[in-house]
């Protein structure tokens, strides 16, 4: 029996996280629009439940009793596989993120994560790159010019962007002399990184907003000019996969972008418990994302290759460069 | 950013600063700061059908109406000059002589699908009987029903004074759908609550 404790606690543990992790988009999509009518001056959704609460229950009902389409001339092992290999993807990112510190139940250690990996940023890094799999084999199997437009753009998007990105996190693996997550907000409880790595911040969140596909580098999802990226052919449940998928890149990035650079779990100044400041913290960087959505048109094509090549690359590795320097 | 042209014509600390600034994002963050205060102002939407209507000023041009008299019976002549003044004939009038004597219509009926709300009929009518008010929620499932008669029109509410902004209302959509102003309810002018800057 003493051995089987681990296993139930992992297991409830994993229940727990996949089914909030479900359940997330829907208040994230309420929230979107109801961001972006605000910022527009609009109320946004007002007529389904409380001030539009139940619109995204009515949406989801609505998009799992649609036609499940798949066009004529589609590969379509490959077309009903993308969605699924999307969502495994992000899925497998939250495996190594620790939502908050560890406690106790009957002499039972609890730990908020469900792996503390040694390589937890290695990881991430390499599992968030998979997601390119899902985006190419959704546009290539669609057999549409609109959805291989749109993935070959987001394939380019997210190799060029994923370099600075590992580029800019290596300043935070330097202070905390860990790549596990656990040991590197552990490493924060004095002073965030944020005031060691501003420019490794900046550089990490500009191109985290480029992996998530927000604006202002949604260029594969470019309404305007592309119908809607890689995902133009998809429609009922497997379009709503590639947006649960999109959401949580979403909440992914907010919570990376939390453990990193501003102390995880780490409570500041209000002592609350430390999946609640996790919570916090992750939810206002959601909210900027959104802001940030609403605010910024998009960049062309060409710029979002010399922001990325040409200014966040020198940029990540100058901060390598004199974190080294002052470290050393 | 500039044109370098432009850009020479400049002192080096402008330019300095300038640099400074794009560096530190000063651009970005002052369109972040517009939209912020966006965000946590008032919103200007106008939740009709569920919750406001907007109740047009008096000298709209809605539905017509018929005025009625004392007794309850319509002011109208049927002289038909409406129908005849009428630029699209969608006015079509039948004389009768009632019990009393009087020359009334028969028949009353207006085509709403055709009329253009012009109001010539207003201008044209000796007897002050047919009046174009501010009711215009006239949605119906096929167009036989735009075809109103004389009864129709004599009970359709009278021009109301209040009109010109913005009351509390409720949609209800028993014996088809309409939207009822709050009795009580004052009226705000919409066009004060839009932010200018």
């Amino acid at each position: 029996m003493e051995e089987l404790i681990p296993i139930v606690v992992l297991l409830a543990k994993l229940i727990v996280v996949i089914v909030v992790l479900l359940i997330l988009p829907i208040p994230l999509t309420w929230l979107e629009r109801k961001i972006a009518g605000h910022i527009q001056q609009r109320l946004g959704p007002m007529r389904v439940g409380w001030h539009g609460l139940l619109q995204p229950l009515a949406d989801g009902i609505k998009l799992l009793t649609k036609e499940d389409h798949i066009p004529a001339e589609a590969d379509r092992f490959l077309f009903k596989i993308a969605p699924i290999v999307a969502l495994v993807a992000t899925f497998a990112l939250f495996v190594v993120l620790p939502f908050g510190e560890s406690f106790s139940v009957f002499d039972q250690e609890i730990t908020l994560y469900l792996a503390d990996m040694n390589v937890a940023l290695l990881y991430v890094l390499a599992v968030s790159g998979l997601h390119v799999f899902a985006v190419i084999l959704g546009g290539w199997a669609s057999n549409s010019k609109y959805a291989i437009l749109g993935s070959l753009r987001t394939c380019a998007q997210m190799i060029s962007y994923e370099i600075p990105m590992g580029f800019a996190v290596v300043g935070v693996v330097m202070l905390a002399q860990s790549m596990s997550l656990v040991s590197i907000v552990e490493a924060q409880s004095e002073v965030w990184n944020i005031v060691y790595q501003p420019l490794g911040f900046t550089v990490f969140f500009i191109a985290g907003l480029a992996e998530a596909q927000r604006i202002p580098f949604d260029l594969a999802e470019a309404e305007g000019d592309l119908g809607a990226g890689y995902h133009t052919e998809y429609s009922g449940m497997r379009f709503s996969l590639f947006m649960i998928s999109e959401y949580m890149v979403v909440v992914f990035m907010a919570s990376l972008t939390v453990i990193l650079f501003f102390g995880g779990w780490n409570d500041f100044l209000v002592p609350l418990p430390s999946f609640v400041w996790f919570a916090l913290k992750v939810g206002f960087f959601i909210w900027v994302f959104m802001w940030l959505r609403f605010t910024f048109p998009r960049y062309r094509y060409d710029q979002l290759m010399s922001i990325g090549w040409k200014v966040l690359l020198p940029l990540s590795i100058a901060n390598i460069l004199v974190s080294g320097f002052i470290m050393s | 950013m500039l044109p370098l042209t432009q850009t020479l014509k400049n002192k080096p600390t402008q330019i300095l600063s300038q640099w400074i600034g794009w560096a530190f994002f000063r651009d970005l963050a002052s369109g972040l700061s517009l939209t912020l205060s966006y965000m946590f102002s008032k919103t200007v939407t106008e939740q009709y059908p569920d919750k406001e209507k907007w109740v047009p000023f008096p000298r709209y041009r809605g539905h017509h109406f018929l005025n009625t008299n004392e007794e309850g019976d319509t002011n109208c002549v049927a002289c038909e000059l409406c129908a005849k003044i009428c630029p699209c004939d969608c006015i079509d009038v039948v004389p009768f002589e009632d019990l009393k004597g009087n020359r009334r219509p028969k028949v009353f009926d207006i085509d709403l699908g055709r009329c253009l709300y012009c109001g010539l009929c207003e201008d044209a009518c000796p007897a002050n009987a047919i009046k174009l008010g501010q009711h215009y929620e006239y949605s119906c499932e096929n167009s036989e029903e735009l075809t109103v008669g004389r009864d129709v029109l004599m009970g359709m509410p009278r021009k109301s004074e209040l009109g010109g902004a913005v009351f509390d209302a409720s949609l209800s959509t028993i014996d088809g759908v309409h939207v009822k102003e709050v009795e009580n309810g004052q009226g705000r002018d919409w066009w004060q609550d839009i932010r200018r800057n």
